[in-house]
């Protein structure tokens, strides 16, 4: 897989859906009623009125597809979006909520972390419990609701590793004789770190990194650490899971499987979520249209993101939900990203 | 308004406008604890490595480039120019994205050549790109003083048998340094504040710091490296040494006809340039554009693209004369315009967020294109600032002494003799900000009204998205806009000159 490739496969998800009735054909307004899953947007009461919307983005196009067809459905309701990196819009909203001048209604983010920040920070009211009760039991938050999923992975080269051969323990991983591939800068990387760290504790975590460090090499994002596997650079890339199912939709040949611990950091399954800063009976209901199952199925096809609520279909090329072991991690900590950039350094590994 | 007081006034208004975010920085750094283990000394090392890489890259470009459009026949020289300034409307993380893409194993460049290609990246490679971002910059404010000469000077000195090398090295450049260092200051300030460029280049800088520990959530930690990365900064300040500025009192502008060889041997060079600042990157987006298709940009874009680009560029412009003004009388007036210049070497997302809590005491200020013009105002001044200072340096004060011993009050003598020998550089100054500010982007993010979307943040959200090919679009967008800019400013000095002919 060379370098045009990646870029190609990374488009092409994207592009179909720009595809102007591609997007509504398969689009989150295509409605799919599964049995005992969430309800149809068209149960939803429309939307009316003004709602600021800060979006922090990441898998930021698709993100907008829904917001489109959400504006579309409620020509009455108007969106007034913005937009920055995650991490920019949680210090806007820190700052804005220290000065009593909140600006936002809903803050959407694709990283846990910012929302952890900003829960920590603003202080929202509590959700209401009929809100909470939409995610499984283990997903629930009191002051963010999450909205989809990604696990860490261990992205593999089959030509090189043999699956039955891996650890399923993280912490056991340094054993082997194997190549490793990591974006220590990388914002998803640290999560994975701190997860580790409140699971297993500091000075663990530490002597992990340590015994990896000589045989990992760094990139500066993910994307590129699932290539380097692909490519033979490393034979293990740590890297969250939709790399590697958009690669692979891209490129099928590609050679790259997808492994996971089993009860650890190695399996962390971290949420993007909203955090409702102004609660309003327009904000919930806004809140409320993106679990539904329109726009739940529609993250999981096409931006290959875990449904964290019952009846929606797993997106493709993940292995049943049921038989993976995801840790049980406050996602909120993963906030705590301090002592996690203090570990990289000592051991060099940032 | 040539009294000291008058200009010392609006000087230090200024600085004090400037110091204001990085009062705030103290604020959110105070108490910051530092990392005792992130490797300070080696950054700091490859700051200044990549600073003075492009400062030499910048003025070997620039430098020739301002002498062939100011002084040499050349068909379409105008164009030329226009274009050749054009890479500073171009956001540097997608030059940098483009080489990246480009180049190395499985590039596009590679894959068009079916060879494979070595990586532009590394210190080697950021220097390389930022000087092809940055090389305007030196261009602008050496062609501004290069106007500024006297031509006779020239005519002496190829009377006298110089060739006309030996004319350009001993008589015309050493002229002309104080520009050419205005120049070089900017691009290294550049430099050192931009994060992207090094980070898709994979060259530690202190700017990567920074970006880490903001999004790490460690704001106080960001505010405090930022303020080391200003104490760099003042640092270049206090060794950019008093450069002493030459007064000439004839403006006649002098030409140089090259013969055909030379001639074509600049073009060839002036090509070669384009291609690599301009050509690959447009060359690369047509390629993403074959294969994605390209959407529409709405119009509203390209009206919110330029609205608070000229409101900043018009705002900092009467900003920097005071200031420049003041600067000229040396003492005080030269270390309040080292005060205004430190905002330029603020990484912007820093200066945003240090804006952010000033837009934030003043609601009514809070998300306005008010506090985005302010903001641009601050980080920009001393694109302005610089050319005006060696405009008005070199103006001869025997001129407004005369005009006040006719009788002219100060504000006449100012308006009818000082300001219309300061047109050009105010409108190259004017020209460099706008430009500057239509590639912005962190800023932009932080502080716009909710809504406003531009070019830039256009392009950062189809990059983030992964539609490379609708980049192409608003990326060649920006390039036009800013060419359209650059000719305004050439036919504004072509009617100055006529208008100081008649």
């Amino acid at each position: 897989m060379d370098r045009r490739s990646l870029l190609r496969a990374l488009v092409t998800v994207p592009a179909v859906c720009a595809l102007p009735g591609a997007s509504y054909a398969q689009g989150p307004e295509a409605s799919e009623a599964v049995a005992g899953g969430p309800v149809s947007v068209t149960s939803l009461p429309k939307l009316k009125g003004k709602l600021t919307l800060y979006l922090g983005r990441g898998e930021g196009g698709l993100y907008e597809k829904i917001l489109e067809s959400i504006q579309r459905r409620n020509p009455d309701f108007e969106l007034r979006i913005r937009r920055g990196p995650s991490t920019a819009l949680a210090n806007t909203l820190v700052a804005e909520s220290r000065f009593g001048k909140p600006r936002a209604d809903v803050f959407w983010s694709i990283d846990a972390s910012s929302l952890g920040l900003v829960v920590e920070a603003v202080e929202p009211p509590a959700l209401d419990d009929e809100l909470i009760a939409l995610l499984k039991p283990e997903y629930r938050y009191e002051r963010w609701l999450p909205i989809s999923g990604r696990f860490r992975t261990l992205a593999y080269n089959p030509n090189s590793v043999n699956l039955s051969e891996l650890p399923d323990s993280i912490m056991t991983l340094p054993d082997e004789d194997l190549r490793f591939g990591w974006a220590p800068a990388y914002g998803a990387f640290q999560s994975f770190v701190t997860a580790m760290r409140l699971l297993e504790g500091d000075d663990a975590t530490g002597a992990w990194l340590e015994s990896l460090k000589a045989r990992s090499k760094s990139y500066a994002g993910e994307l590129n650490v699932v290539m380097g596997t692909s490519q033979g650079e490393s034979d293990i890339g740590f890297a969250n899971h939709y790399y590697t199912l958009r690669l692979l939709q891209g490129r099928p040949d590609t050679p790259l499987g997808l492994a996971f611990t089993r009860g650890d950091a190695g399996c962390l399954l971290n949420a993007s979520g909203t955090v409702i800063l102004k609660p309003s009976t327009r904000a919930r209901d806004f809140v409320r249209h993106l679990m539904t199952n329109e726009v739940q199925g529609y993250l999981a096809r096409e931006a290959f993101e875990v449904p964290l609520l019952e009846g929606v279909p797993n997106p493709k090329g993940l292995p049943p939900l049921a038989s993976l072991q995801p840790p049980r991690v406050d996602l909120e900590k993963l906030a705590d990203v301090r002592p996690t950039l203090s570990l990289l350094r000592q051991t060099g590994v940032l | 308004m040539t009294r000291p007081s008058f200009t010392a006034a609006g000087s230090l208004i200024v600085a004090l406008l400037v110091l204001s975010p990085i009062f705030v920085l103290f604020l959110l750094g105070w108490g910051a604890e530092l990392d005792a283990t992130a490797d300070v000394t080696r950054l700091l090392i490859n700051t200044v490595g990549l600073a003075l890489a492009t400062v030499v890259g910048s003025v070997l470009i620039g430098v020739p480039l301002a002498i062939a459009t100011a002084h040499c026949r050349l068909p379409f020289r105008g164009i030329w120019l226009a274009v050749l300034v054009a890479p500073l409307a171009i956001p540097s993380y997608i030059g940098a994205f483009t080489y990246f893409a480009a180049f190395g194993q499985g590039g596009l460049l590679a894959e068009a050549i079916g060879e494979p290609l070595f990586n532009i990246e590394g210190p080697l490679g950021t220097a390389l790109v930022m000087t092809l971002y940055t090389y305007p910059l030196v261009l602008l404010t050496t062609r501004a003083s290069l106007r500024q000469l006297d031509g006779r000077m020239v005519e002496a000195a190829r009377c006298l048998g110089a060739s006309l090398s030996e004319t350009l090295w001993r008589v015309v450049i050493p002229r002309v340094r104080s520009g050419i260092a205005a120049g070089a200051l900017l691009a290294a300030l550049y430099s050192m504040s931009d994060f992207a460029t090094p980070a898709i280049l994979g060259f530690d800088t202190f700017t990567r710091v920074i970006y880490v520990e903001y999004n790490a959530f460690g704001l106080d930690r960001a505010a405090l490296l930022s303020l080391h990365l200003l104490g760099i900064i003042a640092v270049v300040l206090l060794l950019e040494s008093r450069v002493s500025v030459d007064r000439e009192s004839g403006h006649r502008a002098f030409e140089m006809e090259l013969n055909t060889v030379s001639r074509s041997l600049l073009q060839i060079l002036m090509s070669l340039v384009l291609l690599a600042s301009i050509g690959l990157p447009a060359w690369v987006f047509g390629a993403w554009l074959l294969d994605e298709g390209a959407t529409g940009v709405s119009l509203s874009l390209i009206w919110n693209t330029t609205y608070p680009a000229l409101l900043a560029a018009a705002v900092t412009v009467v900003a920097a004369l005071p200031v420049a003004m003041y600067a000229t009388r040396g003492g005080a007036g030269r270390w309040l315009e080292r005060i205004s210049t430190l905002g330029y070497g603020v990484p912007g997302i820093v200066m945003g967020t240090a804006l952010l809590y000033v837009g934030l005491r003043l609601d009514w200020f809070y998300q306005t294109v008010a506090l985005l013009v302010l903001g641009h105002v601050l980080r920009f001044l001393p694109l302005a600032v610089g050319p005006i200072r060696n405009a008005f340096g070199r103006t001869d004060k025997n001129l407004v002494a005369a005009a006040r011993g006719l009788g002219a009050s100060p504000w006449e003598a100012f308006q009818r003799v000082s300001l219309p020998l300061l047109v050009p550089a105010a409108i190259s100054g004017g020209a460099l900000v706008f430009l500057e500010v239509m590639r912005e982007l962190p800023l932009t993010l932080l502080l716009r009204p909710t809504g406003l979307e531009t070019l830039t943040t256009e392009l950062w959200q189809v990059f983030e998205a992964g539609y490379f090919g609708r980049a192409a679009i608003p990326g060649l967008l920006l390039i036009a806009i800013s060419s359209i800019g650059v000719v305004l400013m050439m036919r504004g000095e072509r009617q100055q000159v006529s208008g100081g002919a008649s």
